[in-house]
């Protein structure tokens, strides 16, 4: 699995949130807080800002292929135009 | 008046001497401990995946059909949304991904959640709609985000938003200006003739807040039978068939419901089927044996139900959850009542035990199970909403017992264990009614004497007989009969529901199960304070706390006791008449523009009309009512005025304006942090009100049995209940009475004068709708019965009583007895509904000083249970000033 800096455990796929303070590892189970750094066991989820059709704007938004408003955090697992970026 | 921590009763009762707690309780299963141990660590958490996808498609859509265009909405929103499981869970799925989520929804309302310096914020104080939130406290612990920390940001005191979703939430809230159900109903209520009496009024806190886009849909009670019969695909087909009966044909309307019934069901099954997905990963993760187990069978349940119709218990419980989930997600809702759930479930709990793949220690299990996943509802409101009327909580009412369809008691084992669970896994959800008949056997009532005594507040207990008197004189013109009315809930806290028998086919047996028939069965006006509203007839239509005027001046010198009740009846008379004609357009906009779905597939006759609720098609729908609080502080302050200023001519109306305005020489509620009288404390003008003051808290009291009083009580009921009559729904039905307080009674006192009867400045008032103000009941619990029952309860969608009954006097299986006969004696004498909290005073007090140590305290508030620690400071002096009954 990647090391990739500067992501956090909210940008991981075993990230289980409980609330907006803390989540807990779906691997080990412990309690961990969103803005844990990235673990060597962690592996990125799908967000918008993971994604190629994404393009970033002023802080914490950004546009969905060019058009739509769309924001850096928002998970896109089920989204259907989603596709991982060549650049992250 | 000041108090002690050694003499805190009104009246100088000694307490025992020793802080006694409750009866001995069950504990709960491991399972359900070890969630609700995770909940009690959960903040209120929101996020803006719904409502993202939600306006994205919106938008998409500009000159769709709008039904369809809101299927769509809803759809994508559902399927969006981010599956979330934790560990050790049977029932899966919530409103959002966080344990306690929630998410804004600007269609309905965007202004309350902007900041307080953006112009829509300030648009809707100018016009009265946030008065409310100002002079509404909000529990401090528990789940409550009440302040920005780090990167969250807290918004109306309760929930918390992380700092990178706050963008996106602006600008989606800002698309939403002009077109939500607020704005557009906002727009079009102008039109009213009087409307900027309806601003004054909202700013005064005469009245607490418009239903129409704030909580349009709840006080009602679910009905699960066509998914549970038919399955989600079989609703599906019943939808094709529709369509292809109505297409081209006169009241094409039904064309676009039965499609729009289908996108949002195609939304729900990949919402389902997301969860499954979840469950499979995490099963794949998993290296427990019996863990990996339960997350593969759980899948295979999700799986199975977005599709089909359960096959067992555990199916169909998993079942009615979604649904209720489901609906929640599609409204600002609160007090959606799951109803008769142990009735609807219990063919299949039944089966399963006597084909023995279910066993009670398994029940009590998914039971546990279910009230903690009912526990984690979050409403997201505004802070006059969330706090001011619902103290956090969001009213979901299981009600047992009552009748079957052909007459005889509907009380089972099933309820049983759910009265075992609610000892054992004491939560605020799903609070539980027991639907009270002479019929009911003794085993089952003792039963449910033990949950009470257990002191979480429920379950409340509610006369059958009673409701249904209600019930066929309100629905009667729509076609309600006998049988039908059997089939009726509680709605929300305490909303008399109509319901009706839906014939399930299990295994070619059909078993007649109850379900609610009508939409919302408690908008429209909400609430009217009484006391206010009599401070303004004092005032000459006045708001003396603001200096605004109010209502056009009377000009009466209120000469008589009957000249001053006949400008009451007229200001009163004025509130209702514009506040239901603004929420009837209010109400308009969001039928028009945001009509439910999910909620209409499931009610009958939407599906057999192809009509949503909007367009009356559920089998009932007269459900607008008048909401009242403040009932007993208002006969109180009437009492008052009327032994010493006309009767007795102790004092003359000026002499009480002036003592009014200075508050009897004392500190306000404000001024002191402390909103029970028995806290406040006097200033230098003390001597020169002293008389008066006593002599308006000596007048007659509500709850003494005390026919002064009482007579006027009936004369206010007998009046108020017929007079809302007068007034026409949407829906062109006429409304009705509705008595509960909820929380309001904590804001709209924190707003008003001193009363007349001796109530000080910003205090809050008497709670529910037949209690005694705290402290004032001084001749026992029969006496105070013998007030409550001054009128017929049938003639109102409901009565409340709240009494507090120290844990001394029931303890026991002669406390039992006693206690059963005391609620037998209420129910007898035509009493609609008592609840109570066991619980010491000091207790409470102890509460209230060292939070942290009483995290999973229960207290019941007015209709509803919540822990103490999530309670604004307003009510928790107002339950701590409650007379507590120490011998029966």
């Amino acid at each position: 699995m990647s090391k990739i800096v500067n992501m956090n455990c909210t940008d991981c796929k075993y990230y289980l949130p409980v609330d907006v303070f803390k989540g807990m590892c779906k691997l080990s189970k412990q309690d961990i807080l969103p803005d844990d750094a990235f673990c060597d066991k962690a592996e990125r989820i799908a967000k918008c800002k993971f994604c190629g059709k994404y393009t970033a704007g002023k802080e914490f938004l950004g546009k969905c292929m060019a058009t739509t408003l769309a924001y850096p955090d928002m998970i896109a697992a089920k989204c259907a135009d989603f596709e991982w970026s060549s650049q992250n | 008046m000041e108090s002690s921590s050694e003499s805190i009763n009104y009246y100088g009762n000694k307490p025992a001497q020793q802080v006694e707690d409750r009866e001995k309780k069950l504990k709960p299963t491991e399972r359900a401990n070890t969630a609700r141990e995770l909940y009690f660590g959960a903040k209120s958490s929101a996020s803006m995946e719904f409502p993202y996808w939600y306006t994205r498609r919106w938008d998409e859509l500009d000159g769709e059909i709008p039904i369809i265009r809101r299927a769509e909405s809803l759809k994508a929103g559902f399927e969006h949304l981010t599956p979330v499981i934790y560990p050790g869970e049977l029932l899966a799925m919530g409103k959002a991904s966080f344990l306690r989520g929630s998410y804004p929804m600007p269609w309905l309302s965007e202004a309350f959640f902007m900041a307080a310096e953006d112009r829509l914020y300030q648009e809707a104080l100018e016009s009265g709609k946030l008065t409310a939130d100002t002079f509404t406290t909000v529990g401090k612990g528990g789940g409550n985000v009440t302040k920005s920390i780090g990167k969250v940001i807290s918004i109306a005191g309760k929930f918390g938003l992380r700092v990178e979703e706050m963008p996106v939430m602006l600008e989606v809230a800002k698309r939403w200006k002009d077109r939500s159900v607020d704005d557009v109903g906002h727009k079009y209520e102008q039109m009213v003739p009087g409307y900027k009496e309806k601003e004054a009024i909202m700013r005064s806190v005469i009245c607490m807040f418009d239903s129409g886009y704030t909580l349009p849909q709840g006080r009602e009670v679910m009905n699960y039978y066509y998914p549970l019969q038919y399955g989600i695909d079989g609703v599906i087909h019943i939808c094709e068939e529709g369509m292809n009966e109505v297409a081209g044909y006169p009241e094409m309307d039904r064309l676009y419901f039965y499609k729009a019934v289908i996108t949002m069901l195609q939304g729900l099954k990949a919402w389902i089927r997301n969860y499954a997905e979840e469950a499979r990963f995490l099963a794949n993760l998993e290296k427990e044996e019996k863990q990996k187990a339960e997350y593969s069978d759980l899948a295979e349940r999700l799986d199975h139900i977005s599709a089909s119709p359960p096959r067992d218990f555990h199916d169909a419980l998993q079942m009615i959850w979604t649904f209720h989930v489901a609906v929640l997600n599609e409204d600002a809702i609160s007090g959606l009542s799951p109803g008769r759930v142990g009735q609807v479930l219990y063919p299949y709990w039944k089966r399963d035990m006597d084909r023995g793949i279910l066993n009670r220690e398994k029940t009590i299990e998914l039971l546990e199970c279910m009230r903690i996943k009912f526990t984690e509802i979050d409403c997201f409101a505004s802070m006059g909403v969330v706090g001011g009327v619902l103290s956090g909580n969001t009213f979901n009412n299981l009600c047992i017992g009552g009748l079957k369809k052909d007459g005889t008691s509907a009380a089972n084992e099933l309820e049983m264990l759910i009265l075992e669970t609610g000892i054992s896994c004491e939560t605020p959800q799903p609070t539980l009614s027991l639907l009270y008949d002479e019929k009911l056997p003794e085993e089952f009532l003792l039963k449910g004497i033990e949950c009470t005594k257990a002191g979480a507040g429920y379950p409340a207990w509610v006369s059958n007989t009673v409701a249904m008197e209600f019930l066929l004189n309100n629905y009667g013109h729509e076609g309600m009969q006998m049988e039908e009315a059997r089939a009726w809930a509680i709605g929300g806290c305490l909303e008399t529901s109509p319901g009706s028998w839906m014939p399930l086919n299990l295994d070619g047996e059909i078993h007649w199960i109850p379900g609610g028939s009508a939409p919302a069965t408690s908008v429209g006006v909400h609430f009217l304070s009484l006391p206010k509203i009599l401070e303004t007839v004092i005032f000459d239509g006045m708001d003396m706390r603001t200096g605004e005027r109010i209502f056009p001046a009377h000009g009466l010198k209120l000469e008589s006791y009957d000249e001053l009740w006949q400008a009451f009846q007229n200001y009163f008379s004025r509130a209702v008449h514009v506040l239901t004609l603004t929420n009837n357009i209010q109400h308009d906009a969001w039928r028009k523009i945001s009509p439910s779905l999910v909620n209409s597939m499931l009610k009958p006759d939407c599906l057999e009309k192809g009509r949503d609720l909007g367009q009356m098609g559920a089998r009932f729908n007269t459900t607008f009512n008048v909401e009242s609080c403040g009932n007993t502080t208002l006969v109180n302050a009437l009492a008052s005025l009327k032994k010493n200023v006309y009767d007795e001519k102790n004092f003359d109306l000026a002499t009480y304006r002036k003592a009014i305005l200075d508050n009897f020489g004392y500190h306000t509620a404000q001024e002191t942090g402390s909103w029970s009288l028995i806290d406040q404390k006097p200033n230098e003008q003390y001597s020169e009100y002293q008389r008066i003051h006593r002599m308006s808290l000596d007048a007659p009291k509500f709850g003494n049995d005390d026919p002064y009083v009482d007579s006027l009580f009936k004369q206010w009921e007998d009046w108020f209940c017929e007079m809302t009559h007068n007034y026409r729904s949407l829906y062109d039905q006429p409304m009705y009475a509705c008595q509960i307080s909820v929380s309001t009674h904590a804001p709209m006192g924190a707003v008003t004068l001193a009363s007349p009867d001796g109530r000080l400045s910003g205090t809050t008032f008497s709670d529910g709708s037949v209690s005694a103000y705290p402290g004032t009941d001084r001749h026992g619990p029969y006496a105070l019965f013998s007030s409550a029952t001054c009128w017929n309860h049938s003639q109102s969608q409901n009565s409340q009583l709240n009494m507090k009954i120290h844990p001394s006097v029931v303890r026991g299986r002669e406390g039992s007895r006693k206690f059963l006969e005391l609620i037998r004696a209420y129910m007898r004498k035509g009493g609609f509904h008592v609840q109570f909290n066991i619980v010491d005073s000091r207790m409470l007090k102890q509460a209230q000083a060292d939070p942290d140590k009483f995290r999973s305290l229960l207290v019941r508030v007015a209709g509803f249970t919540q822990y103490w620690v999530e309670l604004g400071k307003q009510i928790q002096d107002e339950v701590i000033a409650r007379t507590e009954y120490e011998e029966l």
